[in-house]
């Protein structure tokens, strides 16, 4: 239903672009990279493994290929969307944003947007590339994995800002705040598979497969598919969120969320197979600029999700991690370590949901010309998930993950 | 006729040009970089011919560039994106209230900027972005480089020197003082202190 009228809305979109003759901006990204991937099946292929690929994937994989486009409707007023082809685990073709924007013009010192439809809440600080992408590391931190395959926002978001510059001071403020709906199964995968490592975005229009998880099996969870539609609709209830960003100079970039889904662990929509899961957490993100060339970013998240009658599901989840990134002309060295934990607070013994582990991850970007980039990564990680038993499987699992990576902009 | 008359003027006129040094200095006496200097004649006789060129105020690397731009009455400035992204060029300063939707390669039409004074340029979509154009009643002006110096070029005689910075609590405000213009080198002490600016470190990924 979302998804449709996302669809609708960006089709009207491009209607009024060409009847108008309307300005508009696109940009678009192409990336091919060639894996030598981890021995355990992928998440995506219903495995247990954290990373995107597998060893299954040994060839090349059109990774990303996104167009972004930003047409005028009027001089306050703008369309946005975020196409995405993905090759893997299936061919596919969605939205993974598409918004209208209304900012008006105004002679006040203080500035104001609102953004109505789908997209991503400006948490984090990792991902202001084309499309929601790490201009960083290729394989995205644990936190923003996350937050690509399950959280978006489907909604209405407002920001005030007192921008620095207009009252002649390094301080910047904004306050944000969100309702939405939808949006409600989301913390499903953080219990049934952990946190993972990667750079897959969920579509509007996809769901995310999961391992032969045994306690899917049990007669409590009969009505669950084996599947999470992270954006769908369940309770019929508004979600919200709202967030505050601090610049210094645009050196130090900070900001703080809270989210909170209001989802209700009640409800289930048995056509769908999927539950509402109460999902709250906060974030905290800071950036800083040692000078032009070396930046320091860190994130850490930590909330709750809620499922089931008289909380037959009960995690609690928490991640961080710390980036190094440097730039030396055309090259870019990135260095990420990332923990991620869930915790299990419930007494549903034919689900435990414990998982915690760290990982590792370095990158080297070179832009060959204006447009073209090559870069490698290589990656390890090591993984706790409790639930991996049930499935004969070791708990413990230890990966690794090199890859080489061309991208062409434009 | 009277065309005539006025090439006869200026050509003798110009036999008595001389390159005037001007130093602005700051209320402690130091030298004033990014000053915009400009000379009006007292009897307000110069013609003002703008060039069939427009001037430039370019958007690169998210800033306007230059920051300061002066040019005389009646003149065409226009815009270039330099950038790979939108911006949102506007102005609500009295001497010209404009918006303007620039696309990277698709230039838009210059602007005839007709009246004198200090239009304030900010970008809707990266509000760190603040630059100016300067229009001026005259054809004799220029910026003060580092060592607070600008060289002009004028007839002898007698004019108001005009100076504004960006740092002036009030920018609509202009400090005028009389001078009489020789080879002699000139130099004007601003009354007031300035406003500090503050310089930001943005890049690439600053407007997500």
């Amino acid at each position: 239903m979302i998804t449709s009228n996302l669809l609708r809305l960006a089709l009207l979109s491009c209607t009024v672009l060409f009847s108008n003759a309307l300005s508009a901006q696109v940009k678009g990204l192409l990336q091919v990279r060639a894996v030598q991937g981890d021995d355990l099946l992928s998440w995506q292929e219903g495995g247990i493994g954290l990373y995107r690929h597998d060893s299954k994937s040994d060839e090349l994989i059109l990774s990303q290929a996104i167009l972004d486009f930003n047409i005028d409707l009027a001089s306050s007023w703008s369309a946005h969307g975020v196409a995405n082809l993905n090759q893997d685990p299936d061919v596919g073709l969605g939205f993974t944003q598409a918004y209208i924007k209304y900012q008006p013009l105004s002679n006040s010192d203080y500035k104001w947007h609102i953004r109505v439809g789908g997209f991503y809440p400006l948490m984090s600080l990792e991902n202001p590339d084309i499309g929601w992408t790490s201009p960083y590391n290729y394989t995205n931190s644990a936190i923003n994995s996350w937050i690509g395959e399950e959280l978006r926002t489907v909604g209405a978001e407002v920001t005030i800002k007192r921008p620095a510059k207009r009252f002649n001071s390094p301080h910047s403020f904004s306050l944000v705040g969100a309702t939405f709906k939808g949006n409600d199964p989301t913390g499903t995968l953080l219990s049934w598979r952990g946190f993972a490592m990667h750079d897959r975005q969920t579509t509007f229009n996809e769901g995310v497969r999961f391992a032969p998880v045994a306690a899917l099996n049990d007669f409590a969870l009969r009505w669950q598919a084996n599947h999470v539609l992270p954006f769908e609709e369940v309770d019929g209830r508004f979600g919200y969120y709202g967030g505050v960003h601090w610049d210094y100079l645009k050196k130090s970039q900070f900001r703080i969320y809270y989210y909170n889904n209001n989802g209700d662990p009640t409800k289930l929509n048995i056509s769908t197979g999927q539950y509402a899961w109460d999902t709250r957490f906060t974030s905290v993100a800071w950036l800083y600029k040692f000078n032009k060339k070396t930046r320091f970013i860190a994130q850490a998240l930590n909330g709750k999700t809620e499922m089931g009658d008289n909380k037959l599901i009960d995690n609690a989840f928490y991640s961080h991690y710390f980036m190094l990134s440097h730039k030396e002309g055309k090259n870019r060295v990135s260095l990420r370590y990332d923990y991620f934990e869930v915790t299990d607070n419930d007494i549903t013994a034919f689900d435990p949901n414990s998982s915690h582990g760290e990982g590792l991850t370095a990158s080297w970007r070179y832009a060959f010309s204006k447009n073209g980039q090559i870069g490698i990564e290589g990656s390890a990680l090591k993984s706790f998930v409790e639930n991996r038993v049930a499935m004969g499987l070791q708990q413990r699992a230890s990966q690794q993950q090199i890859m080489i990576n061309t991208q062409w902009k434009f | 006729m009277s065309k005539y008359l006025i090439i006869i003027i200026l050509m003798v006129l110009s036999w008595q040009t001389v390159a005037v040094n001007i130093t602005v200095k700051n209320t402690k006496d130091e030298p004033m970089a990014n000053a915009v200097v400009w000379l009006t004649t007292k009897n307000g006789s110069e013609i003002i011919t703008p060039p069939d060129t427009p001037y430039a105020m370019s958007q690169k690397d998210r800033e306007f560039t230059p920051r300061i731009l002066v040019v005389p009455q009646n003149a065409k400035v226009e815009f270039p994106n330099a950038d790979s992204i939108m911006h949102h060029v506007y102005s609500f300063s009295k001497a010209k209230t404009f918006e303007l939707k620039l696309y990277k390669e698709q230039p838009k039409a210059p602007l005839v900027f007709e009246q004198t004074g200090v239009v304030e340029l900010g970008c809707n979509i990266h509000d760190w972005m603040l630059g100016y154009i300067v229009v001026v009643d005259s054809t004799i002006f220029a910026i003060t480089d580092e060592a607070g110096k600008v060289d002009l070029t004028a007839s002898k005689g007698e004019y108001t020197l005009n100076v504004w910075h960006s740092g002036f609590s009030d920018i609509s405000n202009v400090e005028s003082e009389d001078v009489s213009v020789s080879s002699k080198p000139l130099t004007y002490k601003i009354k007031q202190t300035l406003t500090e600016q503050i310089e930001f470190a943005t890049d690439e990924f600053d407007d997500y």
